[in-house]
């Protein structure tokens, strides 16, 4: 099945220009010149990934970006003109996933898209169905967080993120470690992105953010999960 | 030795010689009460003695006078004293004359007197001399006494001191003859007591210090309160300009009357809301002016991706296009590259001069980051034909520093030693000391004169326009890599030479507490590697890194 992107973007030469370079990568694409049509395509196509441009008339890309987290964990891509720090960090806050400068390379931008789509290789492996941390079952093969029987909505890079810790409990995972593993970057890219994201995973998940126990922040090197309940060595299936 | 002395005397005295500098007030009230001291002094001296001279003219006149009246007197008993017979009892007129004298002396406090014998005479009889007891007879000096046998119709007055109870006093004796019937010439000395007088003239003496020293308090304690007074609005102009300087630009003084200070206060007020408005004006063009330049790098950047997009799928259907289609597409592409690295160079500045740059410092291996920079632009350098040398003398240990901004400070370095460097060798070098670590670039190339080097950290600024650039520079380099050094406290020094080279030479602080004050490496460094030639001395060794 071919891969489906939305790209939402005002610029008609740049969107056509896109659309062009991703069909020859072997993309379908679909074209939303504004927020709202954005949210209706978004509907109609379901598309795998949405490539986002941050400065779009009327509904700006931060609020099209948050409207879209309201209902879907679709992993959403910014293109944005500017690689200021309080913008990318913005962006991120706002539920996107990844972002890319323009002017990008279209290989990288082709390159994080394919990140977005492949399934974690962490996912495919383990044996194990679930994993308690703190007061958090994590359910891998359902792809769902609960606390004490509620389900708690996570993007699935969050879901990954915390997977991805929480599989090997208490080891320390440096953020380009988790670079390579969550988001499958090979290369050096913005650790901020680790931070954006740890940070909106603590408050979907954490009782009180501020003094997290699930993932913690060992200073200076990186994250951890907290100590699993019900470790993952513990499953017979292993 | 004597330095040293002066030395401390100058370390004691520079306290208060600061305190007197930096104290107007101080200053003033010191002059006021030295100068109205000297004033009261003159005054008061001139007053005492005044006072001195009158006070013992009129007690002399005085006792002139009664020294008349009571010799007048004593030669009147003694003449009285003659029977008719012609006979006297010298000793019975003595004892009255005696009598006379205490009666008459007025003058208080001790006084006294002496009938003597003339010295020298024949006479039918004799009669004794008599004085005050206790009365030593040596301050009658010689020369008064003679004077007095010598010119027995005058007085004569002498001033004495006269010991009384251990004391010596001021005293004064006048000196008269008289003629005793039968018995001669005899001296008449009477002295009186000044010491009443002295101690009149003390006490107004005494009474003019502590009056003069209470004056030149008071005056010192006026003039305190009326300086204060004056320098306050001063002083507070003087804060609130300080505080303008400062750059808080909303400071401003109250204006009170119409006086020369309000008048200082009105135009400082003037000035101030002046210099402000200026600033806000200029503030607010570069703001503009930077935004502009920050918006356009950013609009830019659509069209660019588009652009960039457009030629890279042309790019992928490369073998499909004629040779010279394909040297196009070429050229397109690093083109891109440029304009590309152009506007990220402009947005750059453009963060620099609106100061809204963070530098995220991390700790970091310099050696390290040289290495990675010199292995990015190796095939760079080998294209020229310039090989590529380090020298690390130290910079092992961690620096606090951010890693993108060093890097790009090195491949500025090492990429313009590549353009101008003429194919010959181009040595790196690393030190670092306790407080900094020194990275410099050394090239043996065209170098530039005194006036290029000036110019050379000014924006899009080409030694040689003329020359063929293949690092593709966009002219912001050097003024970016400048900013990066001062972002982190450090600095950038040059030297160059034409025909004998350049070298650049970054110094950054390990960590926000250290300082660059000295440099661990000279500029230029020294080195075995090359000759001053810019040939490689062992070439067999040294090859590129």
């Amino acid at each position: 099945m071919t891969p489906t992107i939305l790209v939402v973007d005002d610029d008609q030469a740049l969107a056509e220009m896109i659309t062009i370079m991703l069909r020859g990568e072997g993309f379908d694409t679909h074209h939303a010149e504004d927020g709202p049509v954005a949210l209706e395509q978004l509907e109609e196509v379901n598309p795998d990934v949405v490539l986002l441009d941050v400065m779009l008339p009327g509904m700006d890309g931060m609020d099209v970006c948050a409207k879209i987290r309201e209902t879907s964990g679709v992993p959403i891509i910014m293109l944005t003109a500017k690689s200021d720090s309080a913008d990318v960090v913005q962006g991120l806050e706002n539920g996107a996933d990844d972002y890319v400068v323009k002017p990008f390379n279209p290989k990288e931008l082709v390159a994080r898209i394919r990140a977005r789509l492949r399934p974690s290789p962490e996912t495919n492996e383990p044996q194990v169905t679930l994993i308690q941390i703190a007061d958090v079952e994590i359910d891998v093969p359902g792809h769902e967080i609960r606390r004490g029987g509620t389900r708690i909505n996570l993007t699935p890079l969050e879901f990954q993120l915390l997977l991805t810790l929480a599989l090997k409990p208490q080891q320390v995972f440096t953020r380009e470690v988790l670079l390579e593993q969550v988001w499958g970057y090979q290369y050096k890219a913005d650790t901020r992105l680790v931070n954006v994201h740890v940070q909106r995973l603590r408050s979907k998940i954490e009782l009180d953010p501020d003094n997290p126990v699930i993932v913690e922040t060992i200073r200076g090197v990186g994250y951890r999960s907290g100590k699993a309940v019900t470790p993952p060595e513990a499953t017979p299936s292993e | 030795m004597m330095w040293r002395w002066w030395r401390e005397v100058k370390d004691i005295l520079a306290g208060p010689v600061r305190f007197w500098r930096a104290s107007l007030l101080t200053r003033t009230v010191t002059i006021t009460a030295l100068l109205s001291g000297v004033a009261v002094t003159v005054i008061g001296g001139y007053m005492s003695l005044t006072i001195q001279s009158s006070l013992f003219s009129s007690r002399l006149d005085q006792v002139v006078a009664e020294s008349v009246r009571t010799s007048n007197q004593i030669q009147a008993i003694f003449d009285n004293s003659v029977t008719p017979q012609g006979t006297i009892d010298v000793e019975t007129a003595n004892s009255s004359a005696q009598t006379a004298i205490r009666t008459n002396q007025s003058v208080p406090g001790a006084g006294g007197f002496a009938i003597l014998r003339t010295p020298g005479q024949i006479t039918a009889q004799t009669m004794t001399s008599t004085s005050t007891s206790g009365l030593d007879l040596e301050i009658l000096s010689t020369r008064l006494r003679q004077a007095v046998v010598q010119s027995p119709d005058q007085l004569h007055q002498q001033s004495v001191g006269l010991t009384v109870e251990g004391q010596v006093v001021p005293a004064v004796v006048v000196g008269s003859v008289i003629q005793v019937p039968t018995a001669g010439s005899y001296e008449l000395y009477l002295i009186y007591d000044f010491s009443d007088v002295q101690s009149t003239l003390n006490l107004v003496q005494q009474t003019l210090i502590v009056g003069s020293i209470l004056l030149v308090l008071i005056i010192a304690l006026f003039t305190w309160l009326v300086v204060r007074l004056a320098i306050r609005p001063v002083k507070k102009a003087a804060q609130t300009a300080e505080r303008f300087a400062q750059g808080f630009l909303d400071e401003r003084l109250n204006v009170r009357g119409h006086d020369v200070i309000a008048t200082l206060a009105r135009s400082f007020n003037e000035m101030a809301q002046s210099i402000e408005s200026q600033l806000v004006r200029l503030g607010k063009l570069s703001r503009l002016q930077q935004r502009f330049v920050s918006d356009v790098s950013h609009e830019l950047r659509t069209p660019l991706t588009t652009i960039r997009l457009a030629a890279d799928v042309l790019n992928g259907r490369r073998d499909q296009l004629d040779a010279e289609s394909a040297r196009s597409l070429e050229l397109l592409l690093t083109q891109i590259e440029r304009f590309e690295s152009m506007l990220t160079d402009l947005l750059e500045m453009s963060r620099y001069d609106a100061g809204a740059v963070n530098i995220d410092r991390e700790p970091i291996n310099v050696v390290e980051i040289v290495q990675d920079c010199l292995d990015q632009l190796a095939p760079l350098a080998e294209q020229k034909g310039s090989p590529l040398l380090l020298e690390v003398f130290g910079g092992y240990g961690e620096v606090e520093a951010d890693p993108r901004r060093l890097r790009r400070i090195v491949l500025n370095f090492i990429g313009n030693a590549i353009d101008h460097g003429e194919s010959r060798p181009i040595v790196t070098f690393i030190d670092s000391n306790e407080q900094a670590v020194a990275i410099a670039v050394r090239d043996w190339g065209v170098g530039m004169d005194e006036r290029e080097v000036s110019r050379v950290f000014d924006r899009f600024w080409r030694a040689d326009p003329s020359r063929q650039r293949s690092t593709g520079g966009t002219g912001l380099g050097l003024a970016i890599a400048q900013e990066d050094a001062l972002a982190h406290d450090g600095r950038i020094d040059v030297w160059s030479e034409p025909g004998v080279g350049t070298c650049f030479r970054v110094v950054l602080p390990r960590s926000i507490h250290s300082s660059v004050n000295d440099s661990p490496l000279p500029l230029p460094p020294e080195t075995d590697l090359v000759d001053v030639e810019g040939r490689l001395v062992d070439a067999t060794e040294m090859s590129p890194s």
